[in-house]
């Protein structure tokens, strides 16, 4: 009775470190998932799989090559809820910062005169291919937010996202403000919670990495203008806010507010 | 009242002595900022200095991340977890914040009682102490700047000692309990009581009253300068997190991997979040980060009818903990439409 129900899930890597794999992976209750779901695919567990028909798909990574395209929508055909894990899926990772810019000329430029045997791209998130139903953010996500997606389908619910920021994490454990007590660039107002804010536990500022808030509520313009009031200049906070953020709609362009505001600073680049 | 005193000597061993009545925690100086009270192994290492701190009283009795249930899905049951709290004493509690918890009890302790809290603040023993505002305090303003009740012991400053005001029957019973500890006020005393009052008093950012407040902030809400006021604001929730009472709370059920059990958890919310707002079928009440901006200034301005005080108790903290210094105290003044300096000489 209980097999019938068994969920078919498949967990899928693009172009990524394979970090969020790794995670799901190694989390404690990795013997109860594999009792309770049957995986159809994880090609990092296993060779043998193949993309076939799923109740849960989880894609980790960018789109960042032709054939990242292809696999994405061979694995959206076949899964009735897909699930982007990771910010290189949900927001193109650090290799999307790039994107605006020519990937022949970067490839170049890091690796010379050399042919590949697939065609390259700036990093993007999954979404900009496919629909995606749900988005499980960090880089990689925290072990008890994959048990609580993997749970929550298995009851035949779905999970909640969060939409409030690191700070809710750093406030609730009493943590000293980076950004008022050192005036360094935390990252934390506008990236997203569930690390319960590890970096600022051990005194460093957040660098964004689980990526900016959905639902547009990243302040990326207020933000920036809180750092330019301590006196970072545009480059320093562009810099910054790029890493984890760069294919925020509408990032640049709310920097460049901030800082045309008031008088004619230019950028020195 | 009953009036006792303790000399400056005696500080320790008085505090060493409110260890037996209960886990003792108090402000220490957490980093070259911040305060926050923690449990107290050494009593030498209370701040007595502190203004403010990082995690406001409540998260004594209303901890910023708790189970209400154990779940058992396969039987359709549930527990409510609530464990037996030892008793503990909370020291150097300021005026405002001894409100805040009134306020809070107000609310958590009404004809339905919340069996968390309340069981939390019956084990609660608060040890007032005395302070001098800084530019961030408005407690004048909010008549929370001196409190007579919702306290076991007041300490107030005196240059050799504090003054202690006895405010509950256990209050009493520590006096009692330890008659070497604390002497009779003299005339002395009671002069230095007065002359700290009358400094404290001459101390604050501004005076006057803010009974009108929320009306005129109601009226003024479509003025250009709250767009730049939520235009600088991140969002973060600094400002509610760090308030005394605010009390908002989200509620979410965890289901373990088996399928078996869950755990129902509440954390610490805050109505500047966009789910805070958010109902069933994808409404918002407030879906813009202005409408969340203004919803903490209407929320601590509305009049609290049990305590005859506005939810906010003018503590500052919102202020000094706000990472885009936004300036509460400065705003509700624009909005008072009366120059700083105009309302400091009046």
């Amino acid at each position: 009775m209980r097999d019938k129900m068994k969920l078919k899930i498949g967990v899928h890597g693009l172009t990524s470190c394979y970090g969020c794999q790794l995670k799901m992976a190694s989390i404690k209750e990795l013997l109860e998932v594999v009792e309770r779901f049957d995986i159809e695919y994880w090609y990092m567990a296993s060779s043998k799989g193949e993309i076939k028909h799923v109740d849960v798909a989880f894609v980790e990574g960018s789109v960042s090559t032709a054939e990242d395209e292809k696999e994405l929508k061979k694995i959206r055909e076949n899964a009735d809820i897909l699930v982007a894990i990771g910010s290189c899926a949900i927001h193109g990772g650090v290799q999307g910062m790039l994107i605006g810019e020519e990937y022949k000329e970067i490839f170049e430029e890091i690796y010379g005169k050399y042919e590949m045997d697939f065609e390259g791209r700036i990093g993007e998130p999954i979404k900009n291919y496919v629909d995606v139903d749900y988005f499980l953010p960090g880089c990689p996500p925290e072990e008890e937010e994959v048990v609580y997606y993997l749970a929550c389908f298995a009851l035949g619910s779905y999970p909640e996202e969060k939409d409030y920021p690191v700070c809710s994490e750093c406030r609730r454990n009493g943590y000293p403000c980076i950004l008022i007590e050192k005036g360094e660039m935390c990252l934390g107002p506008l990236t997203v919670a569930g690390c319960n804010a590890r970096c600022p536990s051990h005194n460093v500022a957040c660098i964004g990495c689980r990526g900016p808030l959905p639902y547009n509520i990243a302040w990326f313009d207020s933000l920036a203008k809180t750092f330019k009031e301590k006196g970072f200049s545009k480059e320093d906070v562009r810099k910054r806010m790029e890493i984890f953020g760069k294919q925020y709609e509408k990032m640049d362009e709310m920097i460049e507010k901030v800082f045309e505001d008031e008088g004619g600073e230019t950028d020195q680049e | 009242m009953r009036y006792v005193k303790l000399t400056e000597e005696k500080l320790y061993d008085f505090l060493e002595k409110l260890k037996e009545y209960g886990k003792l925690y108090a402000p220490v100086k957490i980093s070259d900022k911040f305060y926050d009270r923690k449990e107290i192994e050494n009593v030498e290492d209370i701040a007595f200095e502190y203004v403010r701190t990082i995690m406001p009283a409540k998260k004594f009795f209303v901890p910023p991340k708790e189970k209400m249930f154990d779940i058992d899905i396969e039987n359709g049951e549930y527990k409510e977890n609530v464990e037996n709290v030892e008793p503990f004493v909370l020291f150097g509690m300021h005026a405002c914040e001894i409100v805040a918890l009134r306020i809070l009890d107000a609310i958590y302790m009404d004809e339905f009682a919340d069996i968390y809290y309340a069981s939390r603040r019956k084990a609660g023993i608060i040890i007032g102490l005395s302070c001098l505002p800084d530019e961030h305090c408005f407690c004048n303003l909010r008549r929370t700047d001196f409190v007579d009740i919702g306290f076991d012991l007041f300490l107030h400053e005196l240059p050799d000692g504090y003054l202690i005001r006895v405010g509950s029957p256990k209050g009493h019973k520590i006096v009692d309990e330890n008659p070497s500890l604390f002497t009779q006020v003299t005339q002395k005393d009671i002069d230095a009581f007065r002359e700290f009052e009358e400094k404290r008093q001459k101390m604050f950012r501004c005076y006057g009253s803010f009974d009108n407040i929320r009306y005129l902030l109601e009226l003024t809400m479509n003025d250009e300068f709250w767009d730049e006021e939520a235009d600088k604001c991140l969002g973060c929730g600094n400002c509610t997190m760090t308030c005394p009472t605010c009390r908002c709370y989200d509620v979410q059920d965890i289901p373990s991997i088996d399928g078996k059990e869950a755990i129902r958890i509440r954390f610490w919310d805050s109505c500047q979040f966009r789910s805070h707002g958010l109902v069933a079928g994808g409404h918002n009440f407030r879906p813009t980060k202005k409408d969340r901006f203004l919803n903490r200034y209407v929320c601590k301005n509305s009049y609290f009818y049990p305590l005859g005080t506005s939810y906010c108790v003018g503590c500052g903290n919102c202020t000094y903990f706000c990472p885009a210094g936004i300036d509460f105290l400065g705003n509700l003044l624009k909005v008072r439409s009366v120059g700083e300096a105009e309302v400091k000489n009046g």
